[in-house]
């Protein structure tokens, strides 16, 4: 008895400074949480509404100014507006470009941030350390400015296309293609994803590469079975926020990219804006929604799978 | 009421005195009346903020010394949107939506909403030297300067530029690739030619129609000029169905010579020629059967406005032949909306080459949007 009785006041003790924390923790949690609730989660909601043909209250206004407005004929509201969209010529090719860009560039940088990282961990040295710094410059480069250098490099009189002809090569003029969009968006998403994965590469222990070395096994066959897999997390995870930054880009399409079919998030502004079709607009804002939060489930399918890994849960 | 008033002029001429320091004359603090400063808001380029800001707000403040005027600027229009939807909700609930005085492409827009406060020759005495069809148009605007959009060519490689749309159109396909217009939803210039091709199908009735009215039937005969459009693919800049994003690209891609022709604003290009990026090799010319369209900015006056009367004031300034003038010769080189002949001699003497008299006015905003719509719709990429 006399012996049980101490643990015990340590444990309530233990529980109520828990509970007290519990507290101090919502209270903390609280500024951000009801941020996101009135000014994401709150206008998410009432565009939602408006995309629906509700009109009135907070939509009143912009449903005055707005055209092609469908006003809802149902309790619920109506997909008029949906309608208007998925008929529309322009956005099969939008939609397809959206998706098309962002699967090649997301690829394409994981693969350019794999191959750094991996002669980072692997080989290392000096040039591997000069390497990496330069490829972090891009992100000390504003994205406007970016994509202004990008298009003077490859337009029709730019520095590509007078370089060749003085060897006699006609260098195709690569703005206004879809090819330029991706370039700009590697060369924008490409820093952030090389931090990430190099971080993770890094964080494999030595004696696991040096094991794996002595019972023999090869340099590709380490890089598949240990460092990848070890640091599938932090790659999986610079995988999708590539892929969300890219899919919700607007600067590059805008400057380097075809008039149509362009990007969804140029063909959002052109609909808000130049036509003056706001809930068309947000009902494409809600594809791209839909398709990043595709994106998202990955991301917190790694995110619990590294939990997972470390006890947490 | 008055009083409140009264008292409120004194605390802010307290306020002013205080933070302007004791040594400043009373006079001056009392000048800065509130109900005397008009809330101007532009939303235009940077060569509309400069005329206002450094040409006609300080000679409206020579003329009325007891007047002030606050500008807000937007480059290129880019909250047009937003600003917009808060003249709109002012209005809507009675309330002060802080702009006495727009100068933007949106005027009309709210105009066509009813919310600008109409004014008539009474009150702004000098809309009487403005034509009646070009106030119409402005849905309770008021028309202050006009533009129009002109043949932009390269004298070098270009001996005989065309006279009309369809020698110009018969030029860009003997010429593959040395034509070029802008994507009507980057700018004016070639909106101006998508417009002027589209309406070489359509009747005068039809295209008066156009402007005056919002009218979703009519659209479809749009069909036959945007096909037009579409057949041009091969043949402008890029031979692929792209265009440049806006007008500062189309003036880029003549003066570097890129393009042979282009279709570009009277005013930006007569800008760029002063400013040195336009060589002196390419020329103006305007073509007839249709024309390229033009047309006047309007000035609005929201219905919600707090100093109506300082606004309107402003206004009818602009409208003196002094104020029209300073549009002609100044930063500007635009077009006045007053007869020529009120203006001085020696600055009408600049406009001789244009035919100031004959602009062919754009669409209503609501059908320019969805004619930006069915262009990008039909032509680019197809």
């Amino acid at each position: 008895m006399t012996t049980v009785k101490p643990v015990v006041v340590a444990e309530s003790l233990e529980a109520r400074k828990a509970s007290r924390l519990s507290v101090l923790g919502f209270f903390m949690a609280l500024p951000p949480m009801l941020l996101v609730i009135c000014f994401v989660g709150a206008p998410i909601l009432i565009a939602f509404t408006f995309s629906l043909g509700w009109t009135t209250g907070p939509n009143r206004v912009v449903s005055i100014i707005g055209q092609e407005i469908h006003k809802k004929d149902q309790w619920w509201g109506t997909f008029g507006a949906y309608k208007d969209v998925f008929h529309d010529s322009r956005f099969p090719g939008d939609l397809r470009t959206t998706l098309l860009v962002t699967l090649i560039s997301t690829t394409l940088v994981l693969t350019m941030a794999l191959g750094i990282g991996i002669y980072q961990r692997m080989i290392g040295g000096r040039i591997a350390s000069i390497m990496t710094i330069l490829t972090l410059v891009p992100l000390f480069v504003p994205v406007v400015i970016a994509s202004w250098a990008i298009h003077t490099f490859y337009a029709g009189d730019g520095f590509m296309r007078t370089l060749m002809s003085h060897f006699g090569i006609d260098f195709p003029t690569l703005t206004s293609t879809s090819t330029a969009i991706a370039i700009g968006t590697i060369w924008t998403s490409l820093p952030f994803a090389i931090l990430m994965v190099t971080s993770g590469l890094q964080s494999v222990p030595d004696a696991l590469i040096e094991t794996a070395q002595d019972a023999g096994a090869g340099f590709f066959r380490i890089i598949r079975t240990v460092l990848i897999p070890l640091a599938l997390t932090p790659i999986v995870i610079a995988g999708t926020f590539t892929a969300i930054g890219i899919m919700g880009s607007f600067t590059i399409p805008l400057f380097l990219g075809p008039n149509q079919p362009t990007m969804l998030g140029v063909e959002i502004s052109n609909f808000f804006g130049s036509y003056n079709r706001p809930q068309q607009s947000i009902v494409m804002a809600f594809i791209v929604f839909a398709a990043a939060s595709g994106i998202a489930f990955i991301y917190i399918w790694a995110n619990v799978r590294s939990a997972k890994q470390s006890g947490r849960i | 009421m008055i009083k409140k008033k009264y008292a409120s002029v004194l605390v802010a001429a307290a306020v002013a005195g205080l933070a302007l320091g004791a040594s400043v004359p009373s006079s001056q603090a009392a000048s800065k009346i509130a109900s005397q400063t008009v809330r101007l808001y532009i939303s235009a380029d940077t060569n509309i903020q400069d005329l206002w800001v450094k040409s006609l707000i300080p000679a409206f403040k020579l003329a009325y010394p007891g007047y002030d005027v606050n500008v807000t600027f937007d480059l290129h229009g880019d909250h047009d949107a937003q600003a917009t939807a808060k003249i709109t909700a002012a209005s809507v609930l009675h309330k002060d939506s802080g702009v006495d005085l727009i100068d933007g492409g949106f005027t009309q827009q709210l105009g066509l909403a009813g919310l600008l406060w109409h004014p008539t020759p009474g009150l702004v005495p000098n809309l009487r030297d403005v034509g009646k069809s070009v106030v119409a148009a402005g849905k309770g605007g008021i028309p202050y300067r006009a533009s129009s959009v002109l043949l932009a060519y390269n004298s070098t490689n270009v001996k005989t530029p065309p006279k009309t749309l369809d020698e110009l159109l018969a030029w860009i396909k003997a010429n593959p690739g040395k034509f070029t217009y802008n994507a009507p939803n980057g700018g004016g210039s070639g909106y101006a030619f998508v417009q002027t091709v589209v309406d070489k199908y359509l009747s005068a009735k039809d295209l008066a129609t156009l402007q005056q009215s919002v009218n979703k039937p009519l659209q479809s005969k749009w069909a036959q000029g945007l096909e037009t459009l579409r057949s041009l693919n091969p043949y402008t800049y890029g031979k692929n169905g792209t265009y440049p994003a806006n007008n500062a690209e189309t003036l880029k891609d003549l003066g570097t010579g890129l393009v042979d022709m282009a279709s570009v604003w009277s005013d930006q290009f007569a800008s760029a020629v002063k400013a040195g990026t336009m060589p002196a090799n390419i020329k103006i010319t305007q073509i007839a059967t249709p024309s390229f369209t033009g047309g006047a900015s309007y000035l609005g006056i929201p219905s919600s406005s707090q100093n109506r009367n300082a606004a309107r004031l402003l206004a009818n300034w602009v409208l003196s032949p002094a104020a029209q003038n300073i549009i002609v010769s100044g930063i500007l080189n635009g077009m006045p909306v007053i007869p020529v002949s009120k203006l001085d001699p020696a600055v009408a003497a600049s406009l001789s080459d244009v035919d100031v008299s004959n602009l062919r006015s754009t669409y209503l905003s609501a059908n320019a949007n969805d004619l930006k719509s069915a262009w990008a719709a039909a032509v680019p990429g197809k």
